[in-house]
């Protein structure tokens, strides 16, 4: 324990110690201060209003409105699940510390807690703070008593964060002591396979669109708990515990918020000691494994002449070509680019499926807007986070090699438009399928396809253009791990402002979409001209910032190196 | 050719590199010797592209590496200190990549490349990752790779961190053929053995001032007011 507290104590001093205290870093820590304050701030009046229209202009009544919580917790927990394994990996496993740690009489029971506490509390101070904001803005709607906060931040969310951490070093090092006896590559591929299932699952048994239905058919009487409506497997989940805790605090019985609190905190705890006792029994036996599939990896790379090879020519000028092909190699090899990739990809296309088909019998054309709306917003939000996690790191993966660009006969400028370019084309296509995919089943209204598949095209153009200039600007060039670039200070002020960016884009259409589809359902007159108003100012506002962060982030490359 | 006008470099308040002027003429090998932290990869970073001088100028093969880069950067080759490269290339892409950087022709390169992997030795493992490399494999890819695209200047910074005996051999030798058929090279080194065998000529800086300059012969003289060793005037120079 003493040992254990040494460490702690001064991973804290580190944490804590400021490197520079330059002008620039100055501005940059006050620049961070003022956007992450404007967005809890944000966030807080963006979760009160969200309540509020829901419940009182909407009317979905506050089961459903739990319901909808619940199903994002679910996404959330994934989320967190899934970057906990990736992260666990590189932190656990691939870490230089280890090494060093290894080498020091120091437990291995020790090192494996430091490294799991280390590599949970990395990636999650922005989540409490975010969610810090969302559960002001929803207790100040419902008027909720102090204690509500402390409460729910320190004996539901963070246990909450905490037991997706656990089951995600769990299933970690389950696969590392099943990796001594089966493929790696096989085993990662199972794992995928496996959380997709899972998701698939969990929509089809929770089928938030059935909910909705049987709810609204009580309409005017959907406050009252529609309990049986639950699917008996939903709640075994933790996302369902604590839209419960919420629900019932709401409501104040406060005996059922106990005992889910209890039964939440119970199972945190119980996995969380199963983690050190299973972390005690494996980490160094799969520490080792981990070196031996390391050292079996170290083969000859087969010279295939395909067209990524470097040995072939291009059409390409041979600064582009080299460039282009190395980012090819860089995330085809690198695991944690390409599992991530597929995952998201995997989970984008499931969802675009589902969204396709989806026919939705309400009458109420503002719910309908709304719906309309929430996956309007869901598709952009899902594209920031694919352009968080793989355009923000672009510049910052250069590491310690950056000076071969610097001393060779090319500008820095050039070698971020081509890598800026080429992921752009890759999320304009993504972008262009998304919004087409989601719109299949709103043809019948003119033109709002169209604008919102143009609309869509601007906030990739911005989104990617943002993420670049930030990693740029926050470029760390000896982290090597994508997954920590793009959880890293620079990337977390990055998702506030593309955030923040969203939320103008949400202000901007949502008056033009809810009339449309009310102007539709009573068959008045179709004003489309706001729609082409709104895209328009969009249009303005994103080329500012683009101009804007372009700038930031080909000064930032002037730097030295 | 290299030249360094008043070249000063500041870190806020501290100065790196302070007024150093010089200049290395075509095929001249120079040593460029110091203590840790007297301004030598300060110096090489300017040169490079790497650092912006604070102030001064820096000419490489008549080109100002400031007003123009592209220029400047296309006629020299340069190893640094730490040979990082992109952990997920071969060093046999890696090559074919800085190739790319600086335009040489395909069928040139490929040529060049087996040039070097021969000359180099690195036949055996050029085709793996160069994550799984040891520090002197890396070395020796980044020398091939500075080679490979014949550079009429070539900046080393610490050229034998991590290099075997037999390597470091090879690279002596392949340093002093490039000197005789007229590259210029610029090479800071902390092994002065290395620095008498192959420089014409040697500069010593300390806390960011040049105060040594001079030729191989005229060193000969300085060591012999000494007990004849280059360490002896390196130390007494450089001493606090």
């Amino acid at each position: 324990m003493p040992t254990f507290l040494h460490i702690l104590l001064f991973k804290n001093k580190m944490f804590w110690k400021i490197p520079s205290q330059n002008t620039s870093s100055l501005i940059k820590n006050i620049g961070a201060f003022i956007v992450f304050s404007s967005f809890a701030v944000g966030a807080y009046f963006f979760s009160q209003f969200i309540t509020s229209y829901s419940l009182e202009k909407i009317g979905i009544g506050s089961f459903l409105f739990h319901r909808f919580i619940s199903i994002i917790f679910f996404v959330f927990f994934i989320t967190i699940n899934l970057g906990n394994i990736v992260v666990s990996f590189s932190t656990l496993y691939r870490s230089p510390e280890v090494h060093f740690l290894l080498s020091q009489p120091i437990s291995y029971s020790t090192i494996f807690l430091i490294k799991f506490l280390d590599n949970f509390f990395y990636s999650s101070g922005t989540l409490f703070l975010v969610a810090f904001s969302v559960l002001l803005g929803y207790g100040t709607y419902f008027h909720l008593p102090w204690y509500f906060y402390p409460l729910i931040m320190g004996g539901v969310l963070v246990p909450f964060m905490f037991l997706a951490g656990c089951i995600a070093v769990l299933v970690l090092l389950l696969l590392m002591k099943l990796a001594s006896k089966i493929h790696f590559k096989k085993l990662i591929v199972g794992v995928v396979a496996l959380y997709c299932v899972q998701v698939f699952v969990y929509f089809k048994i929770t089928s938030p669109i059935r909910l909705v239905e049987q709810v609204m058919q009580h309409y005017p009487n959907v406050d009252v708990y529609f309990g049986s409506l639950d699917a008996p497997l939903t709640k075994l989940l933790p996302n369902f515990w604590v839209s419960q805790i919420l629900y019932f605090f709401v409501h104040n019985e406060m005996g059922v918020v106990a005992t889910y609190v209890a039964l939440l905190l119970g199972i945190t705890i119980v996995v969380f000691l199963l983690v050190v006792i299973i972390g005690r029994k494996l980490f160094y036996s799969t520490w080792l494994t981990s070196l031996t599939i390391k050292a079996l990896s170290v083969k000859n790379v087969e010279r295939r002449n395909s067209f990524f090879s470097f040995e072939k020519k291009s059409h390409f000028s041979p600064q582009t070509e080299v460039i282009l092909k190395k980012e090819y190699w860089q995330f085809l090899r690198e695991p944690s680019q390409w599992i991530h990739f597929s995952v998201m990809m995997v989970l984008t296309g499931v969802f675009l499926l589902s969204v396709s088909s989806l026919n939705i019998k309400l009458d109420a054309p503002q719910v309908r807007g709304l719906i309309y709306l929430v996956i309007f917003v869901f598709n952009t939000f899902l594209l920031t986070s694919i352009t968080l996690r793989f355009a923000f790191p672009m510049m910052s993966l250069e590491g310690s090699a950056y000076w071969t660009v610097r001393s060779a006969p090319i500008f820095p400028s050039t070698v971020y438009h081509i890598k800026k370019n080429a992921i752009m084309i890759i999320l304009l296509l993504l972008g262009i399928s998304i919004g087409l995919f989601s719109n299949l089943s709103y043809t019948y209204l003119p033109m709002l396809p169209i604008v919102i598949l143009l609309t869509m095209l601007c906030i990739v153009f911005t989104i990617v253009h943002l993420n670049f200039g930030m990693g740029s600007l926050y470029s760390n060039y000896l982290e090597k791990n994508p997954i920590r670039i793009a959880s890293s200070q620079g990337a977390t002020l990055t998702f506030l402002l593309s955030i923040v960016y969203l939320i103008v884009v949400i202000v901007l259409y949502f008056i033009p979409i809810v009339e449309l589809f009310t102007a539709y359902a009573k068959k008045t007159l179709l004003y489309t001209e706001y729609l082409y108003y709104a895209f328009g100012i969009l249009l303005c506002v994103s080329l500012l910032i683009v101009f804007i962060i372009r700038n930031v982030g080909l000064q930032a490359l002037k730097r030295d190196f | 050719m290299i030249t360094l006008r008043n070249l000063v470099k500041k870190f806020n308040s501290f100065t790196a590199v302070d007024n150093v002027s010089l200049t290395i003429e075509k095929g001249e090998f120079f040593g460029f010797l110091g203590p840790n932290g007297a301004g030598k990869t300060t110096t090489i970073k300017m040169m490079t592209g790497l650092f912006t001088p604070t102030s001064g100028e820096i000419l490489i093969n008549n080109f100002d590496i400031v007003q123009q880069p592209l220029e400047a950067k296309s006629t020299f080759g340069y190893i640094p200190d730490h040979p990082f490269l992109y952990d997920k290339l071969t060093g046999r892409e890696f090559m074919y990549y800085m190739g790319g950087l600086f335009k040489i022709p395909k069928e040139q390169l490929k040529e060049n490349i087996e040039k070097y992997i021969d000359l180099l030795e690195l036949a055996s493992w050029i085709d793996k990752k160069t994550e799984d490399y040891s520090q002197g494999m890396r070395q020796r890819v980044t020398f091939a790779a500075a080679f490979a695209h014949e550079p009429q200047t070539i900046i080393i910074d610490e050229p034998m961190v991590g290099l075997d005996p037999r390597s470091a051999k090879i690279i002596k030798e392949t340093l002093k053929e490039k000197a005789q058929s007229g590259t210029t090279i610029f090479m800071s080194t902390h092994i002065l053995e290395m620095a008498e065998e192959l420089c014409d000529r040697i500069g010593i800086i300390n806390k960011g001032k040049i105060i040594f300059l001079d030729t191989k012969e005229n060193l000969h003289r300085h060591k012999s007011q000494y007990d004849g060793k280059l360490e002896s005037v390196f130390l007494e120079l450089t001493k606090e």
